[in-house]
């Protein structure tokens, strides 16, 4: 089959391969053709020989196409005898002899050529055809305008150009060009840097990209296709949770449970009362905490991921609901329920300012991203606007807000986010003065917001939580179960390498983690003594996972060889680093 | 303001009081004669009116009628020449009629197909203004002219019309009138921009009445 051209007509072929098969070594596809069986013998050449021969297991990859991006990758990586070789070997020709042509000509200059072989390359659309000969005559053009050839320049736009031309914008634009608006005479000089054709190459890859990919094999075609297969095994993987980009062609990428953080590392017993809500800050070093016990916490997350108590936030004389980290975690607003909002420094643990409004409480606390205004919802459903020196400058009256509530803004500072009814979520655009809103069928307890502001996960009274997506249309994406809510509010949090997962605590004592793609739960981590309220996953470090509860304390999750480094480590220090714990080895 | 409504008729037997000197009469024909460069006919009429007119005035108009005639028909350089004889740096003060006058040559040549010449002009005389971005948005309108074959069935065909030639010419009839400090309007043409202003403002007092807006065509027909 070596040496024959896949466009010669059928029967010319099936002539040189009787010829050929009666002394041919390698046997082909018969072992004795006989006369008889002629016309068997053209049908099954004809099969073969086609363009749809197929190969693979599931018969769906047409060899022809394949071949011709594996030679497309060839001369891409720079290989170009290989490339030739295979081409030649194959028989197959990455492009039709027309193609090859045409590219010469487009690269030799060769304008009326190119626009000519352009109609026998068999591209089937007119518009096509046009957009192409258009992007060739303008080349002429602008190379003729580079060389000083006026008058040829307007004779090409006039006779050759104008004819082709929809629209009279790209005829004025070109026009204009034909004289030089800047200073003198000789500005058309001949310097480099003022030529305004493009390089031929480049031409060359535009009509590339206009020309459907049955004429000519798009670039980077092969690996494309490989980044396909890799983004599905990536996404089909449940437990995919590092922050390797790494991945392997030669098997398919499938983590193990090991990459979900699974056991307690660190019980942290700072609270004296339940805790209600905690936070990792954005740059991941800290982690502030709020309680029942009218206090906040400040915790610093050291490099090998060990937590200690930084600073202790007293001042509040009623339970502090949540906490807020400025977006350079240089500040932290608290806020005591329906009570005031507090803003703290973070290195020193100060107090800056204590913002409240006469006659109501506040009941939830934001920054705005760029940290020059503070909002808060107010217990009388409005929501306000501080700036840093404490003075009101926005109030947004009406059921905007609920006594217990959540608030998120997007990271861009246009979106505010806030429970506005029992059933339903507002969100405010701030600069449009519109509003969007999402209803459920059952009582919201608490949201939050994804880090790329396009979902929002809603934690509903009847135990499931809610995905949603709100960027331009609002529809429900998926579902969430299996943790318990019954009495108190509960929240949950995007984590985990590219926020893949989703956790929640529960009123069993457990924090459930859920594959936030299929749904599936993927793994619920006993320890507390109490309904876990709060989970904050760690945003640079996607193995550490912090829970507040009510039984007082914080734990902080991490990954089993984690555990087990630990347990090393704290054996070695008991040992007084002994032979032993060193011929242990390591898992 | 009476309230009576003879005072809305068109022809009430108020107008009669108004007492209308002739000589002011004969002032605005003239004036209406002079600015468009009725010459004969300003000669004959000063004639039969008696009014003296200075001969420089008459020079004037002379002057004035060849430079519109060379611009309509679209001898727009020598009208450029004559302009600068007669009013000396009128041209250099009015950016935007120097402008509009040296695009009419343009268009001269690219209807009579002179393209290359054309283009030639647009670089040495039309480019310079495009330092200046007003001019700029004018000069691409001009230049995409060229690139048809039939410039009359391009976007641009207003550019080669009459009405676009009789404007400039206005324009440049106004700016020399100015410089000569004559009146640029003719009292003819005030007079009748203001009836139809207080006929719309009284037809905005009294819109019941439903008087038609002043139309001269209207006026004249009775």
């Amino acid at each position: 089959m070596g040496g024959v051209e896949d466009d010669e007509p059928a029967s010319k072929r099936v002539k040189l391969a009787c010829g050929e098969l009666k002394g041919n070594p390698n046997g082909s596809l018969l072992s004795e053709p006989s006369v008889g069986s002629s016309r068997d013998l053209m049908a099954r050449l004809l099969q073969s020989e086609d363009d749809e021969e197929v190969i693979g297991s599931k018969g769906v990859i047409k060899k022809v196409e394949f071949v011709q991006i594996i030679v497309k990758a060839l001369y891409s990586l720079g290989y170009k005898k290989s490339g030739a070789h295979l081409e030649e070997e194959s028989g197959i020709p990455l492009h039709s002899s027309a193609v090859n042509m045409f590219m010469n000509q487009i690269l030799d200059g060769n304008w009326g050529g190119s626009v000519v072989t352009l109609r026998s390359i068999g591209l089937k659309d007119e518009s096509t055809i046009k957009s192409a000969s258009f992007l060739i005559l303008e080349q002429k053009f602008f190379e003729l305008l580079d060389a000083e050839k006026v008058m040829d320049a307007l004779k090409t736009l006039r006779t050759e150009i104008a004819p082709l031309c929809a629209s009279s914008n790209q005829l004025r634009e070109l026009s204009s060009n034909l004289v030089s608006l800047s200073q003198g005479p000789s500005a058309g000089s001949s310097n480099q840097a003022n030529l305004r054709a493009k390089s031929r190459p480049k031409l060359l890859q535009e009509l590339q990209e206009l020309l459907p990919p049955t004429v000519m094999v798009p670039e980077r075609r092969l690996e494309q296709l490989v980044e396909q297969a890799l983004t599905l095994q990536r996404d089909a993987c449940v437990f995919h949770n590092s922050l390797d980009r790494e991945m392997s062609l030669y098997t398919d990428h499938k983590c193990g449970r090991d990459q979900i953080p699974s056991k307690t590392l660190q019980i942290l017993e700072a609270h004296s009362d339940e805790v209600w809500f905690l936070k990792f800050s954005h740059n991941g070093k800290y982690l502030a905490s709020s309680s029942n016990d009218r206090s906040a916490i400040i915790w610093e997350v050291s490099a090998n991921g060990e937590v200690s108590l930084k600073h202790k936030l007293s001042g509040h004389h009623k339970p502090v609901s949540s906490v807020s980290w400025s977006s350079d975690d240089h500040k932290l607003l608290t806020c005591g329920v329906e009570e005031s909002v507090r803003c703290w420094d973070v290195a020193s643990g100060e107090c800056l300012h204590v913002y409240e409004k006469a006659g109501v409480g506040l009941v939830s606390c934001g920054w705005s991203p760029d940290g020059k205004w503070i909002f808060s919802g107010v217990n009388d459903r409005s929501i306000s606007v501080w700036g840093l020196d404490g003075k009101e400058i926005e109030c947004w009256k009406g059921q905007r807000t609920l006594r217990i509530s959540d608030l998120e803004i997007t990271s861009d500072g246009k979106e505010i986010m806030s429970i506005s009814k029992e059933t339903a979520i507002l969100i405010l655009d701030r600069e449009a003065k519109s509003e969007r809103v999402i209803e459920e069928d059952q009582t919201i307890t608490s949201f939050s917001l994804s880090r790329d502001n396009r979902y929002l996960l809603v934690n509903l009274v009847g135990q499931e939580i809610h995905l949603w997506n709100i960027d331009g249309d609002i529809n429900l994406v998926a579902k969430y179960k299996g943790h318990k809510r019954t009495r108190f509010v509960i929240k949950s949090c995007f984590g985990g390498s590219e926020q893949a997962f989703i956790a929640s605590g529960s009123e069993d004592s457990q924090v459930y983690i859920w594959h936030r793609g299929s749904g599936e739960l993927i793994g619920t981590l006993p320890g507390h003594s109490g309904s876990v309220n709060c989970v904050s996953w760690n945003p640079v470090n996607p193995h550490m996972l912090a829970s507040a509860s009510d039984d007082g304390t914080i734990r902080i999750w991490g990954l089993n060889s984690h555990l087990q480094q630990q347990k090393k480590q704290q054996q070695v220090h008991s040992n007084g680093g002994s032979i032993a714990a060193a011929c242990n080895g390591r898992t | 303001m009476t309230s009576s409504p003879s005072a809305m008729d068109v022809d009430p037997p108020n107008y009669d009081h108004v007492t209308i000197n002739d000589s002011d009469v004969h002032s605005i024909v003239l004036s209406y004669l002079v600015h468009n460069c009725y010459r004969e006919t300003v000669e004959s009429f000063a004639a039969s009116t008696g009014m003296n007119q200075p001969a420089d005035y008459l020079d004037g108009i002379e002057k004035r009628k060849k430079i519109f005639e060379c611009a309509l028909e679209g001898n727009a350089l020598k009208a450029i020449d004559l302009t600068e004889q007669l009013a000396p740096d009128l041209l250099e003060s009015n950016k935007d009629l120097h402008f509009d006058l040296l695009s009419l040559h343009f268009v001269e040549l690219v209807c009579s197909r002179k393209c290359n010449e054309a283009l030639e002009f647009a670089q040495t005389k039309l480019t310079p203004f495009g330092k200046m971005q007003k001019y700029v948005e004018k000069l691409e309108d001009f230049m995409a002219l060229l690139a048809y074959e039939e410039p009359e069935k391009s976007p641009m065909f207003h550019l080669l019309s009459l009405e676009h030639r009789q404007q400039v010419v206005d324009s440049l009839n106004q700016a020399i009138l100015a410089q000569a400090k004559l009146p640029s309007h003719t009292p003819m043409e005030r007079l009748i921009q203001q009836t139809a202003v207080v006929r719309q403002l009284l037809n905005q007092d009294h819109a019941k009445d439903g008087h038609p807006p002043f139309a001269l065509k209207d006026f004249l027909n009775g």
